[in-house]
């Protein structure tokens, strides 16, 4: 029977799928059919990650650095050639900064420009080619609340972050000519390696506020990834240039 | 490093309170204008002036601006 929920058969490329989210992703992804390609800079933690997914589907990894985007199109394509269609890409990979505007630097801006927001335009430029793309391909980027809602010191994240929504909705025209969706999720705080860095800086107490400013608390990895799922799943088809907010009733308040 | 110039760094994260405020001793956190923001600002100019990275629980267990100083003194020099 068709399960339109499921990925069986898909290729599903996942960028920061060494840590946090990308990982949880890619796991589950994989324990519902798919065949997962694992991008990501730590060699040691994607052989984790490999080790964690399902082992009757074919899981690979490739050490990639989004530091340099000239060589990104290139790179992608390269992998593609080894892995055949793609059907899906979710993109986790992104830097946090949380930092007063008067400390940021050009450079922060442009660097978390480049790792969150443009490599993931980089990579979809060569996944939606004739060439590389499957059939009924979806694009999921993993965004943030940050999107939508104001934070003290997150605005170069915000900035970076907002880029993605916001272009999600003018690209999902040009790849609905292609029968391609694309949609962004945003998280509210989840405790991955990155969140339990940033909240470093917080002392116990603003840490206890934050967590109660969550109506639900604090979310899980798998709380994106199984929204995940089902935006890369068949049943999703319908969907695209949205931003899915998935913030435990943050942003209902 | 030396306390008179980190006085002044930490006094520079400030918008309204005046200079003469900020001595060695002063029990930053009764300021009227501390704040969360504030003592983010602090934090990254630390990182920034003396490539240390040190927490919100530093900043919280500090009472002067001489304790935050020596934190980040001993910190320096490992
Ligand atoms: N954790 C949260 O609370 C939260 C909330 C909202 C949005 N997000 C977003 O979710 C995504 C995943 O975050 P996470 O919490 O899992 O963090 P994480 O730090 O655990 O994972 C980030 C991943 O990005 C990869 N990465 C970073 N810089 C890279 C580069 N230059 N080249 C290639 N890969 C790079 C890392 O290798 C890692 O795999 C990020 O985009 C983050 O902004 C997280």
């Amino acid at each position: 029977m068709h399960s339109p929920f499921k990925l069986i058969n898909k290729n599903i490329l996942v960028t920061g799928a060494s840590s946090g989210i990308g990982r949880q992703c890619a796991i589950d992804f994989s324990f519902n059919g798919a065949n997962v390609f694992l991008l990501g800079r730590n060699v040691e933690e994607l052989k984790r990650t490999k080790e964690l997914c399902a082992q009757d589907v074919t899981i690979k990894y490739f050490s990639i650095d989004f530091s340099d985007l000239g060589l990104l199109s290139n790179e992608i394509a390269s992998i593609c050639d080894e892995i055949g269609p793609v059907h899906g890409f979710l993109h986790a990979a992104g830097i946090e900064k949380s930092l007063p505007y008067q400390h940021l630097k050009i450079d922060d801006y442009q660097c978390l420009y480049d790792v969150n927001f443009v490599s993931a335009m980089e990579i979809i430029k060569t996944i939606s080619n004739k060439q590389y793309r499957g059939d009924k391909a979806k694009y999921v980027l993993v965004s943030s609340i940050a999107s939508v809602i104001g934070r003290l010191s997150l605005t170069a994240y915000a900035a970076s972050k907002g880029a993605m929504a916001s272009a999600v909705k003018s690209l999902s025209l040009e790849l609905a000519k292609k029968g391609i969706c694309i949609n962004c999720i945003s998280p509210g705080t989840i405790l991955t390696p990155m969140m339990i860095k940033m909240m470093d800086a917080l002392t116990e107490e603003q840490r206890t506020a934050r967590k109660e400013s969550f109506p639900l608390g604090f979310g899980e990895p798998s709380d994106i990834s199984y929204a995940a799922i089902f935006l890369l799943s068949d049943a999703a088809r319908w969907i695209t240039g949205q931003n899915i907010i998935i913030d435990g009733g943050y942003t209902a308040q | 490093m030396e306390i008179n110039e980190f006085v002044k760094n930490f006094a520079n994260q400030f918008d309204e309170t005046d200079a003469s405020e900020f001595t060695p001793a002063t029990d930053f956190r009764q300021l009227d204008e501390w704040s969360s923001l504030i003592a983010l600002s602090v934090i990254a100019m630390i990182d920034e002036e003396y490539d240390v990275v040190i927490k919100g629980d530093d900043v919280k267990s500090s009472k002067t601006i001489q304790d935050l100083f020596e934190i980040v003194k001993s910190r320096k020099k490992s």
